[in-house]
């Protein structure tokens, strides 16, 4: 656990095209440790498709990835499509990210006790009776405390999306990745897990966040990246980017 | 017994073959489920029109109806109507004071007996199909100035007809299988011709298969032709 | 002892041949459309799978039935074979047929149930690194019940009742003792009411005992979402 390189993510020349279109068309990215990087851009602009690249829930079509010091197992066949080189390493890689998604994604046959404890248990091997423990702290944290035996229907969306933030917090991953964490929640539930966030990025978690809250980008992140036609346009720390001098195309998405 | 006849021989149209038979049978193992199929159309809409009355024991009847055709091997219902219906029509019509007409005839109990169990399930899917218009849109047709009937021709049918030929095509699949169970009445549908002509050469591996594969194209042709009727009806559902 | 008295201690003793052959070819089935729908996901063994499907979901029963017991079981390597002591039984034969008849429509129910689990929650699933079998345990196979568990148990209602057919091949089961009454009394009404009682019965046991485990397996008692 001794990491020298203070470097938590890698990205380097991500392409993905889906049918012909080519969605991604060359992402470099990286992340230190601390860092909390929101990436922006319009609807189909390849925001989302680049993050789930890099837990590879989408196989980019060429690329490295790194991540925390284990690279993606990526390999491509004689037609040049990419498949997963070593199913191990894939999960590897993935134990070091957890992701929140746009949609909650909780386990609906589970409890939001099981949705919390279910990788630390299954996945890395936690004793359970430590990993209830901890899920408790993390229930408490996100404010679900009194919700362990709840079952996911039973929780309004701002809830529920707490709990999956629980429940990625709970393998204590090196890269949290959150795809338009509020974008399914009403208006009122947003400010919950802003706020939630907010927390975490005052923790020193390392963050990368897809998201539309142009208030939270300016300030909570370290820096922000805007995606467009899927390349970086432009990017740099929220002082310059929602500044005078931002790049005329970032100034146009700010205020269309 | 004589020389063993070659499958081809079995099977073909001279006059050791059982060809003609078994595509005759063919033909009313489709009679039967159609005759079937009909009676249970009638019979199952009444019974959810029954069932979406105001009257508690129409209801209720309805609803018995459809637990006890559900709830009974469809064999039993088949027995029950072939050995039961010559007792039955003499008990009715000892009541006119006539003779005992006999027994009826086996086309007609054996259908009877498909389409009552038939219609258990089509009634609830004539049920399923009258709640899939949303009333709004009733309304809005309404407040388009459609009378009742371009209401239910533009509106309300094509809906139901959507919602309501996928289960239908499954039931018609069931009645064409449960037709096989009439074979114990001696019609002889393609079950019964291919018991007779097992037992009389001796070759049941031969006819069973050739049976089989007759079932098989009758049931494979007629679910493609369900699909073709539910692409044509649905094309606005955004279907295939 | 009355005639219905007698004739419905004699149907309620034939019960236990139709449980028995019920239960066995519940079992056999499940296990056979488990292995279906396995098959179903790899490319080589598709094909297969759904030559089954399509054979034995588009054939009656009765023809599968017959076609064990008198055809399959007249061929010389099994009539001649280790095999004939089982193909000479006609309730193993039913057992066979429905075994490989309701496996093919389980399958198509668990593979609706596969393809209704929401994609969602197989990515989380992906996300944390769990691996295959661990998802299957974990996620998969505890929705795939849970979604399948309304049509499966009309399968196996439809199963009780298919267990009627061995009757047809001198298996004495309810029907079968049924119809042996009739033969000899020619009380047919009487008769079939109390058989079809019996087996009201059963699918209404059976019925009580799935709405049971599916409340247990929803705590809430409401659909899910």
């Amino acid at each position: 656990m001794t990491q020298t390189s203070p470097s938590v993510l890698s990205a380097r020349g991500i392409t993905k095209s889906f049918g012909g279109r080519a969605v991604l068309r060359g992402i470099d990215l990286d992340a230190q440790r601390g860092d909390v990087v929101t990436i922006l851009g319009g609807s189909g602009s390849g925001k989302s498709t680049f993050l789930r690249c890099l837990n590879l829930l989408e196989l980019p079509d060429a690329g490295t990835i790194e991540i925390a010091g284990t690279r993606a197992p990526l390999a491509h066949d004689r037609h040049g499509k990419a498949r997963i080189a070593n199913p191990k390493a894939l999960n590897a890689l993935r134990t070091k990210t957890a992701m929140v998604f746009q949609n909650f994604n909780l386990w609906s046959h589970m409890t939001v006790l099981d949705n919390v404890i279910a990788a630390p248990v299954h996945v890395h091997g936690v004793p359970r009776a430590q990993a209830v423990d901890r899920a408790h702290g993390l229930l408490e944290k996100v404010g679900m405390a009194g919700f362990a035996g709840h079952w996911p229907r039973q929780l309004s969306g701002g809830q529920q999306q707490r709990v999956a933030i629980a429940r990625a917090l709970a393998t204590d991953p090196d890269l949290m990745l959150f795809d338009e964490p509020t974008s399914a929640l009403d208006p009122e539930r947003v400010r919950e897990v802003l706020d939630l966030m907010r927390a975490l990025a005052g923790e020193g978690r390392t963050m990368l966040i897809v998201t539309h809250e142009m208030a939270f980008a300016r300030d909570v992140s370290s820096h922000v990246v805007h995606v467009r036609d899927g390349v970086i346009e432009s990017m740099g720390p929220p002082a310059l980017m929602f500044g005078p001098d931002a790049s005329p195309v970032f100034r146009a998405f700010l205020s269309p | 017994m004589d020389a063993e006849l070659s499958v081809p021989a079995l099977l073909g149209l001279g006059a050791d073959g059982w060809g003609w038979a078994l595509m005759a049978g063919a033909g009313l193992t489709l009679a039967v489920a159609l005759a079937a199929m009909a009676i249970g159309s009638m019979l199952g809409a009444a019974l959810a029109a029954a069932e979406a009355s105001r009257r508690v024991w129409l209801v209720r009847i309805a609803a018995t109806y459809g637990l006890v055709m559900r709830g009974v091997p469809e064999l039993l219902v088949v027995l029950l109507l072939y050995f039961g219906a010559p007792g039955m029509l003499a008990g009715v019509a000892g009541l006119f004071g006539l003779p005992a007409p006999g027994s009826p005839p086996a086309f007609l109990t054996g259908s009877l007996a498909i389409g009552l169990v038939s219609a258990a399930y089509q009634a609830e899917v004539f049920r399923g199909g009258m709640l899939a218009v949303p009333r709004g849109q009733i309304e809005a047709a309404m407040a388009a100035g459609m009378g009742p009937v371009a209401r239910l021709r533009r509106v309300i049918l094509p809906q139901v007809l959507h919602h309501v030929l996928p289960p239908l095509g499954n039931i018609w699949q069931f009645n064409l299988k449960d037709s096989a169970l009439v074979s114990i009445t001696g019609l002889a549908e393609l079950m019964r011709v291919s018991l007779v002509a097992a037992g009389s050469t001796r070759r049941p591996f031969v006819f069973f298969a050739a049976a089989m594969v007759l079932y098989l194209i009758l049931t494979s042709a007629s679910s493609a032709l369900f699909r073709m009727i539910e692409r044509r009806g649905s094309r606005w559902a955004g279907g295939r | 002892m009355d005639f219905l008295g007698t004739t419905s201690l004699g149907l309620l003793r034939a019960v236990p041949v139709t449980v028995l052959l019920f239960l066995a070819s519940a079992l056999g089935a499940s296990l056979v459309a488990a292995v279906l729908v396995a098959m179903q996901q790899a490319r080589v063994t598709q094909g297969l799978a759904r030559a089954w499907i399509f054979v034995f979901r588009g054939t009656p029963l009765l023809l599968q039935i017959f076609m064990v017991y008198y055809g399959i079981a007249a061929l010389g390597p099994i009539r001649h074979g280790f095999l004939w002591p089982a193909f000479r039984e006609p309730l193993f034969c039913a057992w066979l047929a429905m075994t490989c008849c309701c496996s093919a429509y389980i399958a198509e129910v668990l593979r609706g149930a596969l393809g209704a689990i929401p994609v969602g929650q197989i990515e989380a699933a992906l996300a944390c690194g769990m691996g295959r079998w661990t998802r299957l345990r974990l996620i998969v196979a505890p929705q795939v019940l849970r979604l399948a568990l309304p049509a499966y148990g009309n399968e196996l209602v439809m199963m009780i009742k298919s267990t009627s057919l061995a009757s047809s091949i001198t298996v004495l089961d309810v029907t079968g003792v049924a119809q042996q009454v009739i033969a000899h009394s020619y009380r047919t009404l009487d008769v079939f009411c109390l058989a079809a009682a019996v087996y009201l019965g059963m699918t209404a046991a059976l019925t009580a005992v799935l709405r049971r485990i599916e409340r247990s397996l929803d705590p809430l008692g409401s659909a899910p979402r």
